[in-house]
């Protein structure tokens, strides 16, 4: 549990744009390293997370919870949460001051590449579970294109989603 | 219309903040932002619109769930260490209850086979759903191929080789700096 909150407050500090960033290292870390859990276990509790209300960070405290219990739970959400929440308490006060930094903006411009390639990386670990099969990639094309392509609240997505894998698996 | 155009009042008091991150967490069906902006800009109106989109932009740029660090940046602005502490906890409070009894009541029923191709269902979905979040955010690459390129290789490396974030974030960036100074990106 310890390697567990250490792991998820350094994956904390390099989580710009939230979870989907860190989405393929926390699966890697949590699967493929530690063996905490199946690739279907993972994105069984991830879709556990979407469907309910709520910032999808949640599903740090389900990974926990998983691996050590309920106060696991606590103890990986705070993990994830504290380090970051600590640096947007200090940068809060000082941001108005570089809103007009050449730097600013050339570091903004940087990260969109790379956030781009983090999160296609995170919604391809977390669409194939159980490798790459039609069904996997019927969902997940569809609900990628659904989402780009309209104005759809993401929840018909979801429940899409579950209806598709009730009759394809 | 004249209250359209009044002047935004922030909370007065920790409870009013708590109550009011608390019914944001409570109606965050499908995505927290958009419940963020209805009732601190439109129902309670503690902040005015272009100043929450400018606190938005900065919580996007720093690393952390974008949501919770907006209720720690405003909880700060409005009362110090407490507020952040007041705020983020009462968009938590909720969510992380729903969270553990829909996780439960799954734990339950996992034994049907049913349940357990409905939810993967849905937990692919949800990756397809980043999928088509980050060709949105890829719209300003769309004339750039050296973004598309550096965005490529960083799906290669990191989805198909399982190589570590903490090995490429910095070999990325620096690679994205460059192309950034010189306008490629």
């Amino acid at each position: 549990m310890i390697q567990l909150a250490f792991y998820f407050a350094l994956l904390s500090l390099v989580s710009v744009g939230g979870i989907p960033s860190v989405m393929p290292e926390m699966q890697r870390l949590v699967v493929d390293v530690q063996g905490w859990m199946s690739a279907a276990e993972y994105t069984q509790l991830f879709a556990i997370a979407q469907a309910a209300p709520g910032p999808n960070v949640l599903v740090t405290a389900l990974i926990g919870w998983k691996v050590a219990g309920l106060v696991g739970g606590a103890v990986a959400l705070g993990a994830f949460c504290g380090p970051a929440a600590v640096l947007a308490y200090s940068i809060g006060g000082i941001w108005d001051r570089m809103r007009d930094a050449p730097w600013r903006k050339i570091f903004q411009r940087a990260l969109v590449p790379i956030s781009v390639g983090f999160i296609v990386s995170g919604g391809y670990v977390l669409a194939t579970p159980q490798g790459i099969d039609w069904q996997s990639a019927l969902i997940a094309g569809a609900s990628a294109a659904v989402l780009y392509a309209t104005r759809l609240n993401p929840l018909w997505v979801l429940a899409g989603g579950g209806v598709l894998g009730f009759l394809l698996f | 219309m004249s209250l359209e155009n009044a002047p935004p009042t922030p909370p007065t008091s920790l409870l009013e903040l708590y109550l009011g991150f608390l019914s944001i967490g409570a109606r965050s069906f499908g995505g927290v932002l958009p419940w963020a902006h209805r009732v601190m800009v439109e129902e309670r109106r503690w902040i005015a619109p272009a100043d929450f989109a400018e606190v938005l932009a900065l919580c996007q740029f720093l690393p952390g769930p974008n949501v919770g660090n907006v209720s720690v940046v405003l909880g700060r602005r409005w009362f110090g260490p407490l507020g952040s502490l007041v705020a983020f906890a009462g968009l938590m409070a909720l969510p992380l209850v729903w969270v553990f009894a829909l996780a439960l009541l799954y734990a339950d029923f996992s034994s049907y086979p049913g349940v357990k191709a409905v939810v993967t269902g849905v937990g692919i979905a949800g990756g397809g759903l980043f999928i088509g979040t980050a060709f949105k955010l890829a719209r300003p690459l769309a004339h750039k191929p050296w973004g598309i390129a550096l965005a490529a290789s960083c799906f290669g490396v990191i989805a198909i080789g399982r190589v570590s974030l903490f090995a490429v974030l910095p070999v990325a960036a620096l690679i994205g700096w460059f192309a950034a100074r010189k306008g490629l990106v």
